[in-house]
C-alpha cells in the first residue's frame, strides 16, 4: 500500500462534522448547550447609544437560568449583548474584550467599535456559523455613537436601532412604530424597556426582566434589572421538611476536628527571628 | 278479523286504507299458535316459565329450548315462531356485550329491550349495498327479564316492536286464561319463591298434558346469581311444593 | 436539468398533521372531591397562540376531562365525547356514570390506534360509590385509576412534585404515626396552585392563567373552598354533586 497521505488542505478541518452526524444518527447526540433564546435590542438617541436584554436562559423549553447576564463588557464605552449559544456569547465577547484591551495598549488610544465589530465578525467567520453567537454591538468612539448586528455567520449591519434573538421580531415591532432620530435619553430608555417587554411577555425563549445599558461619550451606566415584572409570587405551602424525614440505612459519626501532638526531636529549632 | 282481507296483506311495507299492516298483525297471531310462556316480576328477583310442547315420547325433551341467557343479569323467553327468536337474541347478546365492552357497566334491561324492538321493524325489501334483511315480520314475542341499577324488571316485547313492561305476563296459546289467573294471584309483596310456585301453577292449569319438570322449564334472574335455568331436580322441587 | 432526477424514481412526500401546543395539567382524587386543572397558555414553538384556550371541561355533573397535546386533536376529542355523552342520555335516560366515560375513552381512543388523537387525557370526578376519582390515559387509550397525575409539557416537574407530596415518596412518616392515604381539601388545592406557579416558573410553555374544577360528592361540606378566591359554583342540577372553579391568573413572560 502507499503512503499514507500526509497532504491536508489549508484552512480549518470540519471532517468531524461527518463522524459528530454520523453518531448523532445512530442515538448518540451532541450535548445540548444552554442557549439564551433571547430578545436583545439596541437604538441609537440624542447623547449616546442603549442596548437592552431580556434575562432568561433556556435549554430547550426549560428555564435555566431566571436571571442571567446577556449585557457584556468590551470597553468601559463599548458593550455587546449576545443572542444564541450562551457559551459562546459569553467566550466570544470575554476574548474580544481581552484583545480590545490589547489593541488599547498597543496604540495607547482608545479603541473604535467597529474594532470590535471588525475582530467579532471575522472570529465568527472563521467558524463558519459554528460558533453560534448572535450579537448586538453599540459603543461610543471618537467617531461618535455606533451600533451593530453581527450574526453566528460573521455578517454585520449598521443600523440606528437594531434587535436579535427569538424576541427580535416582537422588539422590533416596538422599534418601528416608536423609534424616532434624536431621541431623547429618557424617550429611548422608555422604548428599550418596552421592546424587551413585548419579547419578555410575547416570546416564550425571553422571560423575566430587564437589563439596560445607557452608553455616552463620558460615562456608561448599566442598569442590571431595571425593572423587575415577574417576580414570583408567595407559595400556598411551607415545604419545610421535618428532621429525619429522610431513611437512611447506616449511620457513622466522624470527628472532623483532629488533634494532633508535635514532638520535637534534637536539631535546632528553626530560627524565626 | 280477518273477513276484510285485502290486497292489502301482501306486501310488509303497505298500510290498509283503515292504516293496519297486516303482516305485522298476522305475525302477532302467529305467537297465540306458541306455548304458553309467562313471566312474574318480584322485589328479589324475576321468573320466567315456559311450557315445552313434548309432542312425541321420540323427542328428547332437553333440547328443546324456549328459555334464553342475553347476558349475566339478562334472561329471555320466547312464544311463536322460536326460530325467529335467535336472530332477536343474537342480536340482544351482541348489543349487551358492546354496551359493557365500551362502557365497562351492564345494559340496563330497558335499553337491550329496546335494541331488540329497533330489531323487529327491521324487516321490508332491502335497498342495493345493504346486508340481508329480514323479509317478513318476526313471529315472535319475548319476555325479557333482568336485574339492573333500577331493580328487576319484566319486558314484553311483539312482532310491532312494541315493547311494555309487566309485573306478571303471559303470552301464547293459553295467554288469555294465564294472564286473567296472574291478575288474580300476582301481589306485590310476593317472594321468589312463591313467584316460581304461582308461575308453575299457572302453567298447569292451561297446559293440556299433564306438567312434570320434562315438559316445563323454569328460569330466575337473582341479585345473586344472574340468570339460571333451574335444573331438573330444583325444578321438581318447585314442582312438589304446589 | 432537474428532470433527470425524478425520471422513474419513486418520490415520497410528507406531511406532519400533529403539532404540540404546550401547557400543563394535573388532577388529585381525595376521599370525596376531586380535583382537576390546566393552564391556559397554548403555544406553538416559542410563540403563544393565545393566552385562554381551556383544556379542563365539564362533561357531566361529575365529570370533568382535562385535555393536553394538540389542540386540534384535543377539541375534536372533547366534543366527540360530549356528543357520545348526549347519546347515551338518550339512549339509557341517565348520565354516564364515571367509571363507563373512562372505558368509552378508551375505546374512543383505541379506535385510532393507527391515526391517534395525539392528546393526553386526565379524567376526574365522583365514582358511583361517591369516592373521588382520577382516571389517565395514553394517547391510544391505555388507562389507569390513580388518586394523581400530571400530564403535558411540565409532567416531569410536577409529577415528582406530587409523588412526594401526595403519595409521601421519600418521605419517612414521624415515628409511630403512618402518612395520610388522603389529603383534605385545602391541602390539595394549596399543592395544585403551588405546581403550577412552580411550574410557570421553570417551562417556558406554562402560564397565563390557571383553571381549576372542584367536585364535591354527594352531601360534602365545602371543606375550606371558600377560603380561595375566585371559586364560582357551576353546579347544574341541585341534588347530588356540586362543581366549582377557580380561576387565577400566572406569569405571563
Amino acid at each position: 500500500m502507499a503512503t499514507a497521505s500526509v497532504y491536508s488542505s489549508p484552512g480549518f478541518d470540519f471532517s468531524n462534522q461527518i463522524r459528530n452526524n454520523f453518531l448523532a444518527e445512530k442515538g448518540l447526540p451532541l450535548p445540548k448547550a444552554t442557549s439564551t433564546g433571547t430578545t436583545i435590542v439596541g437604538c441609537l438617541f440624542e447623547g449616546g447609544i442603549i442596548l437592552g436584554a431580556d434575562t432568561r436562559a433556556t435549554e430547550g423549553p426549560i428555564v435555566a437560568d431566571k436571571n442571567c447576564e446577556k449585557i457584556h463588557y468590551i470597553t468601559e464605552s463599548i458593550r455587546c449583548c449576545g443572542a444564541g449559544t450562551a457559551a459562546d456569547t459569553e467566550f466570544v465577547t470575554n476574548l474580544i474584550s481581552s484583545n480590545m484591551e490589547m489593541h488599547a495598549l498597543t496604540h495607547g488610544r482608545k479603541p473604535r467599535v467597529v474594532t470590535a465589530m471588525t475582530m467579532l465578525k471575522q472570529y465568527l467567520f472563521r467558524y463558519q456559523g459554528h460558533v453560534g453567537a448572535a450579537l448586538v454591538l453599540g459603543g461610543v468612539d471618537s467617531t461618535g455613537p455606533n451600533l451593530f448586528t453581527i450574526h453566528p455567520h460573521g455578517s454585520t449591519d449598521k443600523l440606528p436601532y437594531v434587535t436579535m434573538g427569538s424576541g427580535s421580531l416582537a422588539a422590533m415591532a416596538v422599534f418601528e412604530s416608536g423609534w424616532k432620530t434624536k431621541m431623547s435619553r429618557e424617550d429611548a430608555l422608555q422604548l428599550v424597556k418596552d421592546a424587551i417587554a413585548a419579547g419578555i411577555f410575547n416570546d416564550l425563549g425571553s422571560g423575566s426582566n430587564i437589563d439596560a445599558c445607557i452608553i455616552t461619550p463620558n460615562h456608561t451606566e448599566m442598569l442590571r434589572n431595571v425593572e423587575m415584572p415577574n417576580e414570583r409570587e408567595t407559595k400556598e405551602k411551607s415545604y419545610k421538611f421535618r428532621r429525619g424525614t429522610t431513611e437512611w440505612k447506616s449511620e457513622s459519626i466522624r470527628k472532623l476536628i483532629v488533634s494532633e501532638e508535635i514532638t520535637p526531636i534534637g536539631g535546632d529549632a528553626m530560627d524565626t527571628s | 278479523m280477518f273477513l276484510t282481507r285485502s290486497e292489502y296483506d301482501r306486501g310488509v311495507n303497505t298500510f290498509s286504507p283503515e292504516g293496519r299492516l297486516f303482516q305485522v298483525e298476522y305475525a302477532i297471531e302467529a305467537i297465540k299458535l306458541g306455548s304458553t310462556t309467562l313471566g312474574i316480576r318480584t322485589d328479589q328477583g324475576v321468573v320466567l316459565a315456559v311450557e315445552k310442547r313434548v309432542q312425541s315420547p321420540l323427542i328428547e325433551s332437553s333440547s328443546i329450548e324456549k328459555i334464553m341467557e342475553i347476558d349475566r343479569h339478562l334472561g329471555c323467553a320466547m312464544s311463536g315462531l322460536t326460530a325467529d327468536a335467535r336472530t332477536m337474541i343474537d342480536h340482544a347478546r351482541v348489543t349487551a356485550q358492546n354496551h359493557s365492552f365500551t362502557y365497562d357497566e351492564k345494559i340496563k334491561v330497558e335499553s337491550v329491550t329496546q335494541a331488540v324492538c329497533d330489531l323487529a321493524l327491521r324487516f321490508g325489501e332491502s335497498v342495493h349495498d345493504e346486508d340481508a334483511m329480514m323479509s317478513r315480520p318476526f313471529g315472535v314475542a319475548l319476555l325479557i327479564a333482568g336485574i339492573d341499577e333500577v331493580g328487576p324488571q319484566l319486558y314484553h316485547t311483539d312482532p310491532s316492536g312494541t315493547f311494555v313492561r309487566y309485573q306478571a305476563k303471559a303470552i301464547g296459546s293459553g295467554s288469555e286464561a294465564a294472564q286473567a289467573e296472574l291478575q288474580e294471584k300476582w301481589y306485590s309483596q310476593m317472594t321468589l319463591q312463591e313467584a316460581n310456585i304461582l308461575a308453575m301453577r299457572v302453567l298447569k292449569q292451561v297446559m293440556e298434558e299433564k306438567l312434570d319438570q320434562h315438559n316445563v322449564q323454569l328460569a330466575q334472574v337473582t341479585p345473586q346469581k344472574g340468570f339460571e335455568i333451574l335444573d331438573e331436580t330444583s325444578l321438581k322441587a318447585v314442582i312438589d311444593q304446589m | 436539468m432537474p428532470d433527470m432526477v425524478s425520471i422513474g424514481q419513486p418520490q415520497q412526500r410528507q406531511f406532519n398533521p400533529y403539532s404540540e401546543n404546550g401547557g400543563t395539567i394535573l388532577a388529585i382524587a381525595g376521599a370525596n372531591f376531586s380535583v382537576i386543572a390546566g393552564d391556559t397558555r397554548q403555544s406553538e414553538g416559542y410563540n403563544i397562540q393565545t393566552r385562554y384556550a381551556p383544556k379542563v371541561f365539564r362533561l357531566t355533573d361529575k365529570a370533568v376531562l382535562a385535555v393536553n397535546g394538540f389542540a386540534a386533536d384535543g377539541s375534536m376529542f372533547v366534543k366527540k365525547v360530549k356528543q357520545r355523552l348526549e347519546w347515551y342520555r338518550h339512549a339509557h335516560a341517565k348520565d354516564m356514570p364515571l367509571r363507563a366515560i373512562a372505558r368509552l375513552i378508551q375505546t374512543m381512543l383505541y379506535s385510532r390506534r393507527f391515526f391517534p388523537y395525539y392528546v393526553y387525557n386526565i379524567l376526574g370526578g365522583i365514582e358511583e360509590d361517591g369516592s373521588g376519582a382520577v382516571y389517565s390515559f395514553d394517547p391510544v387509550g391505555s388507562y389507569e385509576r390513580e388518586s394523581c397525575r400530571a400530564a403535558g409539557a411540565a409532567q416531569s416537574l410536577v409529577q415528582p412534585f406530587l409523588d412526594n407530596q401526595i403519595y409521601f415518596k421519600n418521605q419517612r412518616p414521624p415515628p409511630g404515626t403512618s402518612n395520610p392515604t388522603h389529603l383534605p381539601l385545602h391541602e390539595v388545592l394549596s399543592l395544585v396552585i403551588d405546581s403550577f406557579t412552580s411550574a410557570t416558573e421553570r417551562h417556558i410553555e406554562v402560564g397565563d392563567g390557571l383553571e381549576i374544577f372542584v367536585v364535591l360528592a354527594k352531601g360534602s361540606t365545602t371543606q375550606g373552598l371558600e377560603n380561595f378566591a375566585n371559586v364560582q359554583e357551576m353546579t347544574q342540577t341541585r341534588e347530588g354533586e356540586r362543581m366549582f372553579n377557580i380561576r387565577r391568573n400566572l406569569k405571563r413572560d
